[in-house]
Formats: C-alpha cells, sequence, structure tokens
C-alpha cells in the first residue's frame, strides 16, 4: 500500500460519505432548506473535484519535459564558454554568469529537463563518469597540458634487474627527458622523438620500494618532473636444470651465473660415451620435471632426449619453462628444432655477429652500476669501448604467438618465446654469450639470460593486485583481486579497511589522502598476511597523463552511450509542482464553503 | 826607498778609500737581494744570495783595487801636484838611465813630495750615490721585512651557522674561520674560508679559529671516529690547528657535551692527482721507418694539477736481430721539458746512428714523468711507442697478415720479358729467316697468351673469348656468369709456375679474386689485357715489331696497377678433415667415468646497508621510528674503500641518529644507500599462475582450438 493508493481510498471513502449524508440530507430536509435541485447537484459534483484537487495536490502529477541541454564546463575550459545552460564542476576555470555545481550528479538532478550535455575542457573526472552514463555526451576534447601525457612505469623488477619506462609527451618536440635516479643522479638521458614518445632504462639495488624521477627538460629549462615508483620484488629463485650434449664455456658460465643467482642449479653435461660430468644425475621424466621450475636444454642434448622429449614437453604444458640454445653447431639442427615447437624460422642460420649496445657516458655507466664487489680487484678498469665479438645464429624466430623478448641493439630477435600449454617455451639464438662475461659485461649477459627465465619459468605461487595506473590524491583508486575485505596502510601509518563490493572483479574503493607508498594488507587463511604496495602521487602531478587519462574515458563514454535519436528517447517524467494543485484546491474548496452559505439557489431567504 | 814602497805609500790612501767606497756601494745592494731573496723563496736562497753577493763584491773589489798602480800614480801625481812639473814619472825611473838634467829634476821632486801627503791622492767619498743606495736598500728591506705575509694576516672571524638553539649558560660557537696554507710546492695562495666545510689539497695545515659565547671552558674538535683536537686559549679566541691527511668529518663541541650536539662539518682532502702523459707525435703506438730517415722525434705533452717536474726520463729499449736471435738494450736519457709548469711539453731527437737502430729492428721509447709533490713526487710512466725498421728480407708481416700476397710483381716482369724477347726478335730479323723469323715470334705469343690468361683470371674471365684458353676450365655445367671463376687449375709448366700459389695452396673455387679487386685496378687491368690480347694477335701473325707498342702499354698499365694498389686475396680459412664417426669413442677409455663438479656461489650481498634502506623506505620493512644503524656503520667502516663517498654516508647515518624525526636526514641517507648497494645479478620476478579463465583459455589454445 503505497500511501498515494491510501491517500486515494480515503478520498474517496470521504467523498461518498460526502454524497450519502447530502443525499440523506436532502432528502429529509424542507423543500425550501434544499433549495433548487440543481444546487443539490453542484454540490454533489464539487466534493469529488475537491477530492480529486486535493490528491493532485499531494500528488502532483509528472510531467514530461521538453528534452534539454547542458554544458558542463570542466578543467581546461575556455573561460569564455557559453552555451545552453553553463555548468561549473569544481575543477573548472571561472566562467561568468556559470552556474557551479559540486558534481555533474547534483547538476542533472537540478537540471531534470537535461538529455544531452556538452562537456567542455579536458574531461569528466572518475567522481562523474557514472552520473554521465546513459545521457548523450558532445565532447570535443581540449589539447593536454604541455608535459607527460603517458608514464608507463614498471609493474615489478626484479633486484639488480633492468628496467624501462615509457611515456610520452604532448605538445613539446625536442624536449630530452631525465631519468633521475634514488640517489639523485641521471640515470639515463634520452631525447623524445618526433611523436614526444620516449623509454627510459635504469637498474635497481635491493628489493624495497623506491621512486625514480622522470625529469623532462625543454630549452634549458625543466617543464615536468614526476615521481616513477619503482617495486624492487626479491622473487622465489626457480629451480633450474641445464642440459648440455657437450661441456663447453657456455654452460660453464650459465651455471655459474645461475648459482651466484641463488638458484637451485642442476647441470648434466654429457661427454659421449654415457659420461656425464656436472651435478648428481637425474633422470628427465615427470616426476623429476616437476621439480624444476626451468631448463635451458641446447640443441645436442634436446636431439639426444629421444623420447624424454615428450616428457619435457609435457612438463612444460604443466607450468615448466624451457629454453632452447644452441650449440652453435648448424649441423646440429637447432632452427629444426625450433620448427617443431612450433616457431616459425627465417634466416640462412649461420654464425653472426650481435650488435652490442654501444657504451654509454662514463657518468650514467657509473649510476648504473653498483658498488663493487669485495672481491673484485680494484683496478679492474674494462674500457667501457671495448666491445666483445658475440655471436647469434642468423635465423629469427617467429610466427603466431611468438613473442621476442631479447633483442640486439640491431633489432635482431636474439629470443623469442610462445605458450605452450601453462608454460613457455622460448628459444635463444646466441651462441657464445659467455664472452659477455669475459668482458665486464655480465650487466648483458643477466640482463638476457634473466629476461628469459623471467619469463619463462614456472609461475610462482600468489595472486597479483589488480591495480591500475598511477593514483593521485583526491581520486578514486580501484583495488581489485581482493578475496576480503583489506586494510590499506597510509604512508604515515594508519590503517584505513577498505570493503571489497559486489561484482566479479572483487573490487575495494579507496579515496587516497597523502602521496607516498601505500601497503594493502590482506589477510587469508591460507596465505597468512599479504601486503601489496601502490603508489599514490600528489594531487598536482602528472597533470597530463591524468587530463588524458580524463579525456579517454570521457570519450570513450561518449562512444558508448547510445546514438539515440529524440524519437527514440522517452523525455524523462519528473515530479509536477504541486503549488498549481493546492490554489485550484484552495479556490474550490472556498467557492464550496461560500456556495453552501451563500443563498444561491435557495427558495427562500434564509431568516 | 825603492818604487814599489814608494807606490804602496802613495796610493795606500787612494785604494783604501776606493774599496770603502765600493763597499759602501755595493753593500745595500746585496743586503737588500738577500732580504728579497729571504722573503720571497726561504731563510736558504737568502743566505745563498748574501754568499754569492759578498762573493761577488770581493772580487770586484779586488780587481778595482788593483787600478790604483804606478800609471795612475804617476798621472795622478801630475794633474793634481803642479810642483811635479808633469815629470813624476821621473820618480820611478832608474837612476842609472837617466842624464844629469834628469837626475837633478828627480832629486827635486823627491824633495817636493814630501811636501804634500798621500791622502791627498784619494777620492773624495762618493757621498751621493752611496746615500741614494742606502736610502733605496733601506725601503726595499723595509719593504721586504714589513711586507705582510699570508700567515700573519689578521684572522677575521665569520658569523657561526651552527644553527643551534642557544641554552643559557651553555658556550656555543659565535665567530668561526678556518684558514688553509696550502703545502708550498702547489703554489697555491692562503686563504680564509668563513665556513667550517671547505675543500682543501691533501697536505695542507688548517687552522681554526674559534670563539665562543659564553666563554667556552675545554671546547674541542671532534672527528666522527671519536678522536678529539684540542683547542688552546689565545686571547678571546680559541684555536686549533692539524696538517690535512684525509678527509673528515669533526663538529665543534664547544661544551663538552652539554646541551645540544652541534652538525657536522666536513673536509675534503683533495689528493695531488699524478701526471697524465700524452702523445703529441706519432699519433699511432706502433710505426714504421720511412726512406730515408734517419732521425725520431717523439714529442710528449705532461699536465698535472700543480707542477709537472721539468726533468724527465725517456728510456729508450732497442731490439736489434731476428728470429731468435734478438738483443736488447736499455738506456735512459735526461729531457728538459718546455712551456709552462701544468702543461710540459718533452721531445727528443733520436738519431738512428748513434743509437745504433737498423734495419730490422724496434725501438721503443718511454717517458717517465714525475710531479712536483713534496715530499715523494708521483711517477709515472707514459705509453710505449714503437719505431719499426722492416728488415729488407723480412716478409711482409706473417701468420694472418701474411694473405697479402705481392703476386703482380712477378707477372710484370713476365710482361717485360716478352717485350725483352721481341725486340731481340726485331733486332735480329735481319739474319732470321722469315719461317724461323715468324715461329719464334708464335713463340712469344704463346707466351704472352699465357700471361694475358694470368691476367684475365683476375677479372672473372669475362675477357676471355676466342681463342678458348687453357685456363678457362671447360664444362657444360659452367658459364662465364655463374658467379666464380676456377682458377687455373693446370697452367702451363713452363710459365709462372712458381707464382701460383694461388691454386697451388688456396682454394680460389668459393669467390673469385676478382671480388676483391676495386672498380678502379679492374678498370686497368681490363685495358692491360686488351693490350696483351692485340699483342698477342700481332705476334702470332709473326709481326713482333707491330706487337711492341701493344706490349708496351700493357706494361704501362701493369706498372699503374702496381702502384695503384696491392691484391688482397680472400682470406681462407682451414680446412678441417672430417670427422669420421665410426672412430669415435674407440680408444682406450679406462679412468674416464662421469664425475661430479662441486659449485659454490659467491657469497655477495650488501646486508646491513640494504636493511637500512628499506627500514628507512615506506615498505612493509620501513621503521617510522629510530633506526637502528650500528650494523650499518659498522659495515661503513669495513667497506669504506668500496663506497664512492664514504664519509657523506657516515655524515648522514650521523644526522639520522642525531634526530630520528628528521625527514629531510632520512631521505637524504636514503639516497646514499642507494649509491652503496651492490646490484645483484640474475634474479627474477616470476610471473604469477594464470587464473581459471587463463588457465582454460591457454588449454584452449594448446588443444588446437
Amino acid at each position: 500500500m503505497t500511501p498515494k493508493l491510501i491517500l486515494a481510498v480515503v478520498l474517496t471513502c470521504g467523498v461518498l460519505a460526502a454524497w450519502v449524508r447530502l443525499i440523506l440530507w436532502s432528502r429529509s430536509a424542507a423543500r425550501e432548506a434544499r433549495g433548487a435541485p440543481w444546487r443539490v447537484a453542484v454540490l454533489l459534483a464539487l466534493q469529488p473535484v475537491c477530492a480529486a484537487l486535493l490528491f493532485f495536490c499531494l500528488f502532483p502529477p509528472g510531467v514530461r519535459l521538453a528534452s534539454g541541454a547542458l554544458t558542463i564546463a570542466t578543467a581546461g575550459a575556455p573561460a569564455s564558454a557559453t552555451g545552453a545552460r553553463v555548468i561549473t564542476l569544481p575543477e573548472a576555470p571561472a566562467i561568468a554568469g556559470a552556474e557551479p555545481a559540486p558534481d555533474l550528479g547534483t547538476a542533472l538532478r537540478r537540471h531534470p529537463d537535461t538529455r544531452r550535455i556538452t562537456v567542455l575542457g579536458r574531461g569528466l573526472t572518475a567522481r562523474d563518469r557514472d552520473a554521465a552514463k546513459g545521457i548523450a555526451i558532445d565532447f570535443e576534447p581540449a589539447p593536454l597540458p604541455r608535459g607527460l601525457a603517458a608514464l608507463n612505469g614498471p609493474q615489478r623488477v626484479a633486484p639488480g634487474a633492468r628496467f624501462e619506462i615509457g611515456g610520452g609527451l604532448s605538445r613539446l618536440s625536442g624536449a630530452t627527458v631525465d631519468l633521475i635516479d634514488p640517489a639523485g643522479r641521471v640515470t639515463d638521458t634520452q631525447k623524445a622523438d618526433a611523436d614526444g614518445r620516449f623509454i627510459l632504462s635504469g637498474t635497481t639495488r635491493s628489493a624495497g620500494l623506491t621512486t625514480f624521477v622522470v625529469r623532462v627538460r625543454s630549452g634549458g629549462r625543466v617543464v615536468e618532473q614526476a615521481d616513477v615508483p619503482v617495486q624492487v620484488d626479491d622473487g622465489a629463485a626457480p629451480r633450474l636444470l641445464i642440459m648440455a650434449g657437450a661441456p663447453g664455456p657456455e654452460v660453464k658460465y650459465l651455471r655459474r651465473w645461475a648459482t651466484d643467482a641463488g638458484f637451485a642449479v642442476t647441470v648434466r653435461t654429457t661427454a659421449g660415451g654415457g659420461v656425464e660430468i656436472g651435478d648428481a644425475p637425474v633422470a628427465v621424466n615427470s616426476g623429476t620435471l616437476r621439480g624444476f621450475d626451468a631448463a635451458i636444454i641446447d640443441d645436442r642434448s634436446w636431439a639426444g632426449l629421444g623420447a624424454g622429449r615428450a616428457e619435457v614437453l609435457a612438463a612444460v604444458r604443466g607450468g615448466m619453462g624451457l629454453v632452447l640454445r644452441s650449440g652453435g653447431v648448424p649441423e646440429d639442427g637447432a632452427p629444426a628444432q625450433w620448427r617443431s615447437l612450433g616457431f616459425t624460422v627465417s634466416g640462412s642460420g649461420e654464425p653472426v655477429a650481435i650488435a652490442l649496445p654501444a657504451a654509454t657516458d662514463a657518468d650514467i655507466a657509473r649510476t648504473r652500476r653498483g658498488i663493487p664487489a669485495p672481491d673484485a680487484s680494484s683496478d679492474l678498469d674494462i674500457d667501457e669501448e671495448f666491445l666483445p665479438e658475440i655471436r647469434r645464429l642468423a635465423a629469427t624466430p617467429g610466427g603466431d604467438g611468438a613473442v621476442p623478448v631479447v633483442r640486439d641493439a640491431g633489432g635482431a630477435t636474439l629470443a623469442a618465446w610462445r605458450a605452450l600449454g601453462r608454460g613457455r617455451v622460448a628459444v635463444f639464438t646466441g651462441i657464445d654469450s659467455f664472452g659477455l662475461t669475459l668482458t665486464g659485461r655480465n650487466d648483458l649477459y643477466g640482463d638476457w639470460w634473466g629476461t628469459m627465465l623471467s619469463t619463462v619459468a614456472r609461475p610462482a605461487a600468489g595472486a597479483a593486485l589488480a591495480f591500475a595506473g598511477p593514483a593521485w590524491v583526491g581520486d578514486r583508486v580501484a583495488l581489485c583481486g581482493l578475496a576480503t575485505d583489506a586494510r590499506v596502510e597510509k604512508p604515515d601509518g594508519t590503517l584505513t579497511t577498505v570493503r571489497v563490493g559486489p561484482g566479479a572483479g572483487r573490487c575495494a574503493g579507496f579515496w587516497p589522502t597523502a602521496s607516498g607508498w601505500h601497503l594493502l594488507r590482506t589477510t587469508s587463511a591460507g596465505a597468512g598476511e599479504q601486503v601489496w604496495p601502490f603508489y599514490v602521487q600528489p594531487a598536482d602531478r602528472l597533470a597530463g597523463v591524468r587530463a588524458a587519462r580524463d579525456r579517454d574515458a570521457t570519450l570513450m563514454l561518449r562512444n558508448a552511450g547510445p546514438a539515440r535519436s529524440d524519437a527514440a528517447v522517452r523525455s524523462p517524467e519528473v515530479p509536477g509542482s504541486p503549488w498549481p494543485w493546492f490554489f485550484a484546491w484552495l479556490a474550490a474548496a472556498g467557492g464550496l464553503w461560500w456556495f453552501e452559505r451563500s443563498g444561491l439557489g435557495r427558495l427562500t431567504a434564509r431568516p | 826607498m825603492t818604487a814599489a814602497a814608494l807606490i804602496s805609500r802613495w796610493t795606500g790612501p787612494a785604494r783604501r778609500r776606493g774599496l770603502l767606497n765600493d763597499a759602501l756601494l755595493f753593500a745595500p745592494i746585496v743586503l737588500a737581494l738577500s732580504v728579497l731573496a729571504w722573503r720571497l723563496a726561504g731563510l736558504p736562497v737568502g743566505a745563498a744570495v748574501l754568499a754569492v753577493g759578498v762573493l761577488v763584491g770581493l772580487i770586484v773589489a779586488w780587481r778595482r783595487a788593483a787600478r790604483f798602480d804606478r800609471p795612475w800614480l804617476v798621472g795622478k801625481l801630475d794633474g793634481s801636484r803642479r810642483d811635479m812639473e808633469d815629470s813624476s814619472e821621473l820618480l820611478f825611473a832608474d837612476p842609472g838611465t837617466l842624464g844629469d838634467l834628469q837626475t837633478l829634476q828627480r832629486q827635486r821632486l823627491f824633495d817636493r813630495l814630501e811636501t804634500g801627503s798621500p791622502d791627498a791622492l784619494a777620492a773624495d767619498w762618493r757621498r751621493r750615490p752611496i746615500i741614494a743606495a742606502w736610502a733605496v736598500a733601506l725601503v726595499v728591506i723595509a719593504g721586504a721585512l714589513l711586507w705582510p705575509r699570508g700567515e700573519d694576516r689578521p684572522v677575521v672571524l665569520s658569523p657561526a651557522a651552527e644553527s643551534l638553539p642557544a641554552v643559557a649558560g651553555v658556550p656555543r660557537l659565535v665567530g668561526q674561520n678556518l684558514r688553509i696554507i696550502p703545502p708550498a710546492y702547489t703554489g697555491l695562495p692562503m686563504r680564509d674560508e668563513p665556513r667550517l666545510d671547505v675543500r682543501a689539497p691533501q697536505g695542507s695545515r688548517l687552522e681554526w679559529t674559534l670563539r665562543f659565547e659564553p666563554e667556552a671552558t675545554v671546547p674541542a674538535l671532534v672527528t666522527l671516529g671519536g678522536a678529539k683536537m684540542a683547542l688552546r686559549r689565545s686571547g678571546d679566541v680559541w684555536v686549533a690547528s692539524r696538517v690535512l691527511d684525509a678527509s673528515f668529518l669533526y663538529r665543534v663541541d664547544a661544551a663538552a657535551g652539554r646541551g645540544p650536539v652541534p652538525p657536522l662539518h666536513r673536509v675534503d682532502a683533495i689528493p695531488d692527482a699524478p701526471p697524465s702523459i700524452r702523445v703529441v707525435s706519432p699519433t699511432e703506438s706502433l710505426s714504421h721507418v720511412t726512406e730515408g730517415q734517419r732521425t725520431w722525434t717523439p714529442v710528449f705533452a705532461v699536465t698535472d694539477d700543480y707542477g709537472v717536474a721539468a726533468n724527465a726520463r725517456l728510456r729508450i729499449t732497442l731490439a736489434m736481430g731476428e728470429g731468435e736471435n734478438i738483443t736488447f738494450t736499455e738506456r735512459e736519457i735526461a729531457l728538459t721539458g718546455s712551456g709552462s709548469a701544468r702543461d710540459r711539453r718533452f721531445s727528443q731527437r733520436l738519431d738512428f746512428a748513434a743509437l745504433g737502430f737498423g734495419p730490422g729492428g724496434d725501438l721503443v721509447v718511454q717517458l717517465i714523468a714525475r710531479d712536483n709533490r713534496s715530499p715523494g713526487p708521483q711517477e709515472v710512466r707514459g705509453p710505449s711507442l714503437i719505431l719499426r725498421w722492416p728488415s729488407a728480407n723480412q716478409a711482409e708481416g706473417s701468420g694472418l697478415e701474411g694473405m697479402v700476397t705481392t703476386t703482380l710483381p712477378a707477372y710484370f716482369r713476365s710482361q717485360r720479358q716478352i717485350i725483352i724477347d721481341a725486340e731481340a726478335l726485331v733486332a735480329r730479323q735481319g739474319r732470321l729467316s722469315a719461317d724461323d723469323y715468324s715461329q719464334r715470334s708464335f713463340v712469344i705469343g704463346g707466351d704472352q697468351a699465357l700471361l694475358r690468361a694470368r691476367y684475365s683470371q683476375f677479372l672473372g674471365g669475362e675477357t676471355e673469348g676466342e681463342p678458348q684458353l687453357p685456363t678457362s676450365e671447360a664444362g657444360a655445367q659452367h658459364t662465364d656468369d655463374d658467379g666464380h671463376d676456377h682458377g687455373p687449375r693446370q697452367a702451363a709448366p713452363t710459365f709462372g709456375v712458381v707464382e701460383d700459389v694461388l691454386a697451388e695452396f688456396g682454394h680460389p673455387h668459393d669467390d673469385s679474386p676478382a671480388a676483391s679487386l676495386d672498380p678502379e685496378t679492374r678498370e686497368l687491368l681490363r685495358q692491360a689485357v686488351d693490350e696483351m690480347w692485340q699483342s698477342e694477335v700481332q705476334l702470332k701473325q709473326g709481326r713482333p715489331d707491330l706487337a711492341l707498342p701493344h706490349a708496351n702499354r700493357a706494361l704501362n698499365f701493369i706498372k699503374e696497377v702496381q702502384r695503384a694498389t696491392r691484391i688482397f686475396l680472400q682470406r681462407v680459412g682451414p680446412k678441417l678433415p672430417p670427422i669420421d664417426p665410426t672412430r669415435r669413442m674407440t680408444g682406450e677409455r679406462e679412468g674416464i667415468a662421469s664425475r661430479r663438479l662441486p659449485l659454490a656461489p659467491v657469497e655477495a650481498g650488501d646486508g646491513p646497508v640494504a636493511a637500512a634502506w628499506r627500514a628507512l623506505g615506506q615498505g612493509p620493512e620501513a621503521v617510522r621510528g629510530p633506526v637502528v644503524l650500528d650494523a650499518l656503520e659498522r659495515w661503513i667502516g669495513a667497506n669504506g674503500d668500496r663506497l664512492p663517498d664514504a664519509l657523506a654516508l657516515s655524515g648522514a647515518v650521523d644526522a639520522v641518529r642525531r634526530d630520528p624525526d628528521c625527514a629531510s636526514c632520512r631521505q637524504r641517507l636514503r639516497a646514499l644507500l642507494w649509491t652503496a648497494m651492490e646490484r645483484p645479478t640474475g634474479d627474477l620476478v616470476r610471473r604469477r599462475p594464470a587464473d581459471d579463465a587463463g588457465a582454460r583459455y591457454l588449454g584452449a589454445l594448446e588443444g588446437g582450438g
């Protein structure tokens, strides 16, 4: 029973009661008192009118309004904006004659007839985007501010690893972009290309949370400077199986590198005639392979595996990583083996030199190295300009689903991987990469092999926090993939509980109030407490990136909104004003009262 | 009275006066110079100047005293005394040789002589020059003595900048000055620093002058390590001094531990850099003796931050001989540099004949230079420069370099031989029968054909045509444009066999030798071959006289080729015999078994640094209160030589320890810790496992869907 119905019933009863009373009274009353019959009829007729007017006064009928348009000014809107009705959102500049509104939802409630909004400026922020759904949007984005328009840092980086930061600049040509390490030293300098894009690289140290700084310079002035969060994660060391068909320097230095890196390494080198050199012999079967996270196998031992190949491939389908490398002898048929794994191979297959990156500036190289190891001789000063001759097979792996993972300085693919079941298999075309370690380029050696093994090795247990992109103070952050409610530790150490909302993404919303590293802590029965860090930028940083995000999201809204024609859209029904009904009821009730009291229609005058 | 006694008596006063005059004039000059030298260059130099001055003065005086001799006396007596009547010469004449009149006159002179005094002959005092010299000298001496010396300059205190809160009754630093007196050899002036953080050359003397308010009782300078330097009271200020031998951090402890802890100051010692040697000429480290060269002049430039010693040594090593019979001689010669003290040039003209350097020898020179550091100048050795004199009978290089062959001269001689033969034949034309003549001409024409074929080979056989030449390996599967030629497999046994090393030892099948020729050479060779072809035609037709111009032109072209270039042949790798798989693993195999090769990982890590770095950060291991830094401090002490700036790190640790809540101090320490970490190798970021949907997707991919 809605109030409306109750009122209707009460009013109907009232009208019926009034009618009954009137009829009874007119029957019983004297003819003089009764007056002319039309008088009774008027009285009877006016009862439902008054009741109906009272009803509509309390529940005024909805009105269908003609479609209206609003102009919404957002950040970067021109101050001279004119339009149908201009609403300024908080981030918009002051516009003369415009109506300020705290958010878009408020503006739409104030202007219920709005069916189309024209967005001026850089676009709607996250706050307003939900409110804008279902409304036709006209949006011509304002140009982005000068400076960084995109900045993509690494998700997680291994300790000591090299990482890359990509980005784009808007309305800046010929700008120089520096990457400044946490110690305040410039660790990379690049010129942005004609489109304003750049890629910077740096190196990490021990595990922990840190920030690098990207600095954009143009014409000798710093245009913009922004922090790039870098999360250095100490992953579980993999268990590695290295198989080689013959002893050689490549397998020797691979074993040395992996052992020093703390991997559990098992090396099986066959020397012919059933003689094996290395660690305790392991049989190649599904049981033993389950104990390895990655296997590096050369072409000769791969050919000699025989039935073991199927076991290895089965293990790869179960998640293990496999790297096939070549021993450098074309007759061993490495390219044919790669083809059998689903790669296409192009090139002659002859050994050719790898283009190594040119030596960097000495100051920059110093920032990329750590301090020397305790046992490193202090006078080991390898000439930075010396480049060893490292070769590869001139066979480029490719094909559907193959992803290049290591490239040389000339752009040639040195390694590519493709998925095989839940595991991954990679091929490495280099044949004497050990030469890098002998000539002081351990960094490049570690970079190549570390990247390959990171890519293919069996996944480590644990879930990832779905946290997309930069976050700003005062801007809603969506933290997804949460099993239960979680707590966020702010930079000052206070804890806030976030609730997981409904939906498949299992997301929680969080409104940061301070910039810096935040820690999302979850507790689950199985895994104990897990900590996921995420970084919040100060509200005034990366304005261009934020503007680009708002612009893109608003453009998506424009495209996502149905291109509805006016005919197809029923104009919204809004509650009408009760005041006309009230006055009508007052007039009717007053008229009724006056008519009943007056002598109009009475047969005799009242004494 | 003898003449000598007479001279001695009458010149004595004049000589004494002259000596005194000279002494009075010379002494102020010597004194002024000595004082100047003493003030500018120190006491030893001053004393040396004085000694030398006195010695020079004595010698000059002695020489000047010798002028008072008989002629001087005679002239002086005649000039000054009228009663001598211009005949004082008679006083010293031998009485036996005089006439009567002269003797009489002499006697008269002797009588008159005594009426005067020898003192009258003495020169006057040279008052004006003497007074002037003494005045100037006194001014110079006074100036030198009174000129303010650096170290005596009054100290002007600057206000202290310790930014410490004032506590009543606790002394605090209000005035400070740090005087830096660099070592004399640097030539740098003394300077006063208003700040207590300075950089100064190593070996400088540091002098602190500090004022405290209220007056301190036992102030001290305390280094970060805990060592104390006592301050000495001097009037209303406190002073301390120390020789800067290594960088250090210190603080001014005014109140002996009471009151707030003052900030750290840093003194950096700038070590004297060793000199650096650059070779100006020659530009290559290995150079060769050119034709007619008799001398060699290597030039070195030596730079240093303060000064290069003017003398350097050039070590010359001479290696003479060939094969196993090489003798080495080594010697060093001293060089004197030219140019400013900081950038000197050393060069030496080495004469081959004087050194005994000849063909087949190597001359190696190396410059050994020093800087002017005192004590202990730093000595560096420059790069070795080699001058090689190739011996006449030594092949150009050896081993892999030997791929450069000089095959063309052999061919070139052959063409000349053809010309000689043809000219001889033409000369004997009259004496030979027509048949014989044309027969011999035909033989020469055959040689010419062979030679032409040999040259054609360098052009890939492209100029070959009719007639079919023996160098062309006829075969159905080969055509002229199949990308290679096949070399002269058999060649003529009579001609050019010795030079035919290419076919004998090489394997020219892969690439045409023509591929290694540049276009100009190819064109010249082609023209030579064309001319040979004409010459061959004429010779075979029995007309050697008509062939000769062509043959000569061919020779000229070949000469041009020889001048233009050498022919580089393709490098040919060793061709190993194929492996015979059936023989593998068939030998003795005793003692060959599977082996374990244990491998221990290298211990690495920067534990305390990384731990402190994480504790100061914002991660899960962050410590918001005071961070325990003892382990880090011990680590810095033990690993200081590996760090780029251990001192700054120690200072930052101290700052954080003093004020654990200072956010900027923590940030600075964290930034410095980044520079103090090793870069770990080989750590991986493992990917996360696919979720259910991802696993299904991957499975579907694998299933061929």
